[in-house]
């Protein structure tokens, strides 16, 4: 039987341990992907995403079921990748171009998938890695939140404290920033 | 391109995103999609929108091996059990005093007796001799140990360590512990031997397609080469069939 997160929260507060690492499970992808997208550090994304759940964890009693359990979720997982990027005082990093590991490369391939593409589609992960780093962090957030996490204007909205049209406005802006830096890398 | 006149009204930057994430009211969007029919400007943005969607499709961070990650509740659940021995948890100074505490005691106990003279240095127990006696006369070699502690400064002694140890901070249930460390290294190591067996197994599979295709080359080189030795060889049978001919006839003429 499949739970839903809510009952897997009542079930977890009720001192059900099971239930809460079914939680994890179901939601440390997602929130490893907002945390790495956000601030482009693995070794940090993974700490983010492990401090969340932790977070979450304690706080869990405190849960009243005011939002979905996966926008108490973001919320958190947001919140340590502002401290993050303000600790740091810096953007996202991206990890310096590589001379490509052919070996290592070959480790990620699919079956079906060529060396030369797997190559191009590095290549393209990293131009756009790149552009994203040089956005604002709030058109950043919103452009993951929109584009990676399906989230609805107004869900984006009220994890970030501002008014729907500010979120269209980043939205539009940061879009169009990442246009113009696309256009300058080679398109694969 | 940007000077074409745009007529639509309100927020044209809203709409567009609202349009282009398909996160927009059914009226607004058949108003939209009328709008779309005449103005060139908005097609161009909204196409070029769209393309970089479809690029930022194609980030996908590479994921870790996120049971790694564990869950939480182990690090912070009070029932969890302490990682490793109990002295491991106890602050760095605390065990040095212990030490020193169990040395100090186990000296008392022994009653040690250390002596530096002329026969050079001599350690005896209470256990072996009896005690000195304190009138007896020094001899002029003879080194005292100093400061000397006694049963009853021993003891305080033993009962301040104890009471600090008892009343210092108690660790962080959730620091890095040697059980965490051990988990990550694991995730590590499984990470690791994962990616050798695709490693190979991609290697092994290049080969064997390398061997595929060096074999069918050899094969054809092999049936081509076979065609030409036939060719030759019928053209020789030919040749000596014309012979055999031409002889048969000179042998018939003559």
């Amino acid at each position: 039987m499949t739970w839903t997160d809510e009952e897997l929260v009542a079930r977890s507060i009720g001192g059900d341990a099971d239930s809460f690492n079914e939680l994890v499970l179901r939601w440390e992808r997602p929130i490893y992907a907002l945390a790495y997208r956000t601030i482009g550090r693995e070794e940090d994304a993974r700490d983010v995403c492990q401090e969340t759940f932790l977070r979450a964890f304690r706080a869990l009693p405190g849960f009243r079921g005011q939002a979905k359990f996966s926008s108490w979720l973001y919320r958190i997982a947001l919140n340590l990748c502002r401290d993050w990027i303000r600790r740091e005082r810096r953007a996202p990093v991206v990890q310096p171009p590589e001379d490509v590991d052919l070996i290592e490369l070959a480790a990620a391939a699919e079956p079906s998938e060529s060396i030369e593409d797997l190559v191009a589609r590095r290549d393209l992960a990293q131009s756009v890695e790149r552009a994203m780093a040089r956005l604002p962090e709030e058109q950043r957030t919103a452009i993951v939140l929109k584009e990676y996490h399906g989230l609805t204007f107004q869900e984006i909205a009220d994890l970030m404290n501002c008014p729907l049209s500010t979120v269209k406005t980043r939205l539009y802006q940061g879009l169009t920033v990442l246009r113009r830096e696309l256009a300058k890398e080679p398109l694969v | 391109m940007t000077d074409i006149t745009c007529t639509l009204a309100g927020d044209r930057e809203h709409t567009l995103i609202a349009y282009l994430y398909n996160d927009i009211d059914p009226a607004e969007r058949a108003v939209f999609d009328a709008h779309l029919d005449g103005c060139a400007r908005c097609r161009r943005d909204l196409a070029s929108l769209g393309g970089v969607r479809r690029r930022l499709a194609r980030w996908q961070p590479e994921m870790p091996k996120l049971s790694a990650l564990g869950s939480p509740h182990a690090a912070a659940s009070p029932e969890a059990p302490a990682a490793g021995p109990w002295y491991r948890q106890m602050p760095a100074w605390a065990q040095v005093a212990a030490a020193l505490l169990v040395l100090g005691v186990s000296a008392g106990l022994a009653n040690l007796d250390v002596r530096y003279d002329a026969n050079g240095l001599s350690i005896h127990t209470g256990w072996s001799r009896p005690a000195p006696v304190a009138s007896r006369p020094t001899p002029v070699n003879e080194v005292r140990p100093v400061n000397m502690v006694n049963q009853d400064q021993l003891a305080a002694l033993e009962q301040r360590l104890r009471t600090e140890i008892h009343a210092a901070p108690a660790p962080r249930a959730f620091s890095t512990n040697d059980a965490e460390t051990l988990r990550r290294v694991r995730a590590l190591i499984d990470e690791s031997e994962k990616r050798e067996q695709r490693e190979l197994a991609l290697r092994v599979a290049q080969v064997l397609q390398n061997v595929d295709a060096q074999r069918q080359a050899d094969l054809s080189k092999i049936d081509r080469n076979l065609g030409l030795i036939q060719n030759s060889t019928g053209v020789e049978i030919l040749k000596q069939r014309e012979m055999v001919n031409y002889l048969m006839r000179v042998s018939q003429r003559q």
